[in-house]
Parts: C-alpha cells; structure tokens; sequence
C-alpha cells in the first residue's frame, strides 16, 4: 500500500449523516425533515453550518445563531474531528449517523465558545504547533510561516485537498518517522526519482516522537456486543491522554506496543516482543495487514486473545482500536499507523474502548 | 473528558507547578506560581488567570505554554508537564490581546 494512496483514503473518508433540528427550536408545522449531508471525516461539524442552516433557517425561533451538536444527548466538542467523534461515541457504527444539531442555547458550561470558523482554524493551527513541538522541540517552523502559506495550508483541510495540503504541510519539515514498509512499497511501485527521495528521508530519521491523542472508554465485561454498550452519555465516562509514542527503530514496533506504552497502568509494557513477528515476516505481511484492517468479529476474538496475554491482570483488555474509523490488527507496524491515518494536524488520533470487570461507578 | 491518571500510585496525585508569566501588557500576577494536582484539565489554570486578573473576558486564545501554543482545554496538566515541562515546572504565558497568532 503506497504511502499517498492510504493518506488519499483517509482524506476522502465521510461520514453520512441525517440532522435532525431539536425540537425546541422548531416553531412550524409539519417538523421540517431531517437534513442529509456527507461530513469529511478530518473536518470540524460546525464547519457545516452553512450545508445545515437553509434546511432549518425558516422555522427557527428568532435569536442569534450559535450552531452546536449533539448525539443522544452529550453535546458535541467541536475540536475533536468528525471522524473521530464518530469512531469514539457510535461504538456500533450507525449509517447514516443521526444528530440533534441546535442553533439556540449554547451549553457554556460543557462546551467551550465557538465563533465560527476563525475558533476552528485557531484550535487546528495551535493543534498543530503542539505536535510541532512533540516533534521537533519547538514549533518555530509552524510560527514563521508566511500568512499565504498558513491561509493555503487551513483551507486544504477545509476543502479536503491532500495535493495542496502535501504541498503546503512539507514546508513544516515535520517528518515524524521513516516508515520502512511504506518507502519499501514506493520503491516497488514507482521505482522513479520520487522513491530515491522518499528513502532518502527515511534512512535520516533514526526515532521518531509520534505525536498522540488517545480517547480511552470502557465496557464491562457483561457486554459483548457493542451495540448494547451503553452509549457515552457524560464526557467524563472519556479519559483523554495526550502523551507522544516514541519510535526507536531497529525492533519492530507495532500498534500494540504503542497504545500499551500510553496505558501504563493497565498493561506491562514490552512483554509481548517474542510474539511480534519479526521484521521480515512484517514485510512479508504488510500487505496481508492492511487488508485485514476492516476486520471482522473474528478477527476481532484473534486480537482479544493477543492482547488478554500482556494484560497485568487478566481482568482489563482491549476490546477495540479505531483510527480513522478502520480497526487495524494490533500487530501492524506503528510507523505504518503514523504516517498514513494521522490527521492534518499531525496528531494521530486513536480511541480505545477497554473491556473491564465491572463499571467503576 | 476525564484526565488521566497522574501517577500509578492511587494514593498520591502528582501536583504540578505552574508559573505564570504576564506577557505585552498584561498585568504581573501577585502569586505567579501555583500547585495543580496533575489530574486538572487545563481549563482549570485558565479558570485560575480569569480569577486572578479579575477578567471574566480573558479567553482562551490568550494563555499559552512556553510562549508557543495554546492547549486545547481538556489537555491534563500532566500530560502539558510530561511533554513541555522543564526544571520541575509548567511555563504557561498570558497576555490581555493575542500573543502569538
């Protein structure tokens, strides 16, 4: 699977959705119906402001617009990405996705302000300093952009526009980690002046800071399937860790290691490294790996199993991993995962839904 | 959302120690450090700053860590401390009008 290939899905990725207005903030009869509209997985919801607005703009009570959403009743954070909040609080996927979007009443107290697309492109730009900085110490590169740059750079994401975000993003020389199985593939495939480059950059980074956002959530072990999981209904049933993976390259490092490395205390760290395949049985695999990644209710009991041996008690395991709304084998290389499925502000946004014992409450 | 925990000893939550510096024209704080359990959000030190400089008004875009980036509001202040923390503290910036685009 070729690097940009991957990053095209990811880019491309959408997720239907069928918007309901909340009912008190409808003044008409009939109910005006729901509004059907595709959200890029790597956007923002408010950004659909203006798609949603006409569906619902005449029968609104009169007032200022504030757009907010919410799905079974937890209201939305609009700086987590679509997609992202999708694979976190529909833990049985539901196409089309319905949501309650509001226009009146912001709920201060759970939401923080937001003043349309400036709060969004002030939250994706700090995002990206942030993982500026896990990667290279500081986010002078982010900072010293020109003002066409930063302005071209946001408006690709706006508009989903990997070519011109390619572009724009290089210029930031944020160059995480070589990524031996993605280079290998180019130099296959293409076998062109752009494979030398991309080896080229891969044979300089010797380890990597991948920088991480992990949305943790728990089932007890009663559930079995998701669906009857109760839905997130308090942000509070959602722990948030921000902490960077560091990649050392020489041993094969793969998803595993790296979301047990960020829960340390569930899980002991490392001692799955005789059941890792080897690096050469990982490049033999690769591409078995990707096409595994949509993987079923089996492989998912495979993965259970594999993860149930490093616990540090029998009683806490994985019982998902989704990023960018595919559920990849734990055993994939994490390099792989950082390049491809990491979101335009550099953050690889990962959540985790763990089985436990019994619900703390 | 909930933050994670600071240490993986239950009895001792890790406090952290933030310092405030004013930046531009922001007025310099009385108490310009103070300890967090690590556990708060980052929404509290902001709380904090809106209390101290008696400014309902200060918004978010205004406070930053190491003169660099705002954090997102649910961030733990551990993680802030593990990952941009130095000499045993948290360097978190404010000013009254926009520091750093």
């Amino acid at each position: 699977m070729l690097t940009m290939e991957a990053r095209k899905f990811v880019w491309e990725g959408a997720i239907p959705l069928q918007v309901h207005l909340h009912e008190s903030e409808v003044t008409t009869v009939p109910y005006p119906p729901p509004a059907l509209i595709l959200a890029p997985r790597l956007g923002y919801l408010p950004l659909l402001a203006s798609q949603i607005k006409p569906h619902f703009s005449s029968t609104l009570p009169p007032g200022a617009d504030t757009i907010w959403f919410e799905y079974k009743g937890l209201p939305l954070k609009w700086y987590i990405p679509t997609g992202v909040l999708f694979d976190l609080l529909c833990a049985e996927p539901e196409r089309p996705w319905n949501l309650t979007v509001h226009f009146r009443g912001y709920p201060g107290t759970v939401l923080i302000p937001c003043e349309g697309e400036d709060s969004i492109k002030w939250n994706y730009i700090n995002s990206l300093k942030e993982a500026a900085y896990i990667i290279n110490g500081n986010c002078k590169n982010v900072m010293n952009m020109s003002q066409a740059d930063q302005v071209e750079l946001w408006r690709s994401v706006l508009n989903g526009n990997l070519e011109v975000y390619s572009r724009v993003s290089s210029k930031l020389k944020l160059r995480i980690v070589s990524d031996e199985y993605s280079a290998a593939s180019n130099v296959l495939s293409l076998g062109s002046g752009q494979s030398l480059d991309e080896t080229d950059v891969a044979g300089q980074d010797k380890t990597g800071r991948v920088p991480v956002r992990l949305y943790v959530w728990s089932v007890s072990e009663d559930v079995d399937d998701l669906e009857d999981a109760p839905p997130v209904d308090c942000w509070d049933k959602i722990s948030y860790i921000n902490q960077p993976v560091e990649i050392q390259e020489g041993k094969c490092f793969t998803l595993h290691d790296a979301v047990t490395s960020l829960l340390p205390e569930y899980f002991l760290v490392n001692s799955l490294i005789d059941e890792e395949p080897s690096r050469k049985r990982g490049e033999e695999e690769k591409k078995d790996l990707f096409e595994d990644a949509n993987m079923g209710k089996d492989g998912g009991e495979i993965l259970c199993q594999h993860t149930k041996s490093c616990s540090k008690s029998d009683d806490v395991e994985i019982k998902l991993i989704r990023i960018q709304g595919i559920e990849p084998k734990l055993v994939i290389p994490f390099s792989w995962v950082a390049n491809n499925l990491m979101n335009p502000d550099y953050f690889l946004h990962i959540c985790v839904c763990l089985k436990v014992p019994r619900l703390k409450i | 959302m909930e933050s994670p925990k600071a240490t993986e000893s239950p009895t001792a939550v890790r406090k952290v120690v933030i310092h405030l510096r004013a930046t531009g024209d922001a007025p310099i704080l009385k108490q310009a450090k103070f300890k967090t359990p690590g556990t708060d959000k980052f929404a509290k030190v902001i709380d904090f700053l809106r209390r101290q400089l008696h400014r309902d008004t200060l918004v978010d875009h205004f406070v930053y860590v190491n003169s660099a980036f705002s954090p997102n509001p649910d961030e733990s202040v551990i993680d802030l401390y593990n990952n941009f923390g130095f000499d045993g503290k948290l360097v978190v910036n404010y000013a009254c009008s926009m520091a750093w685009g």
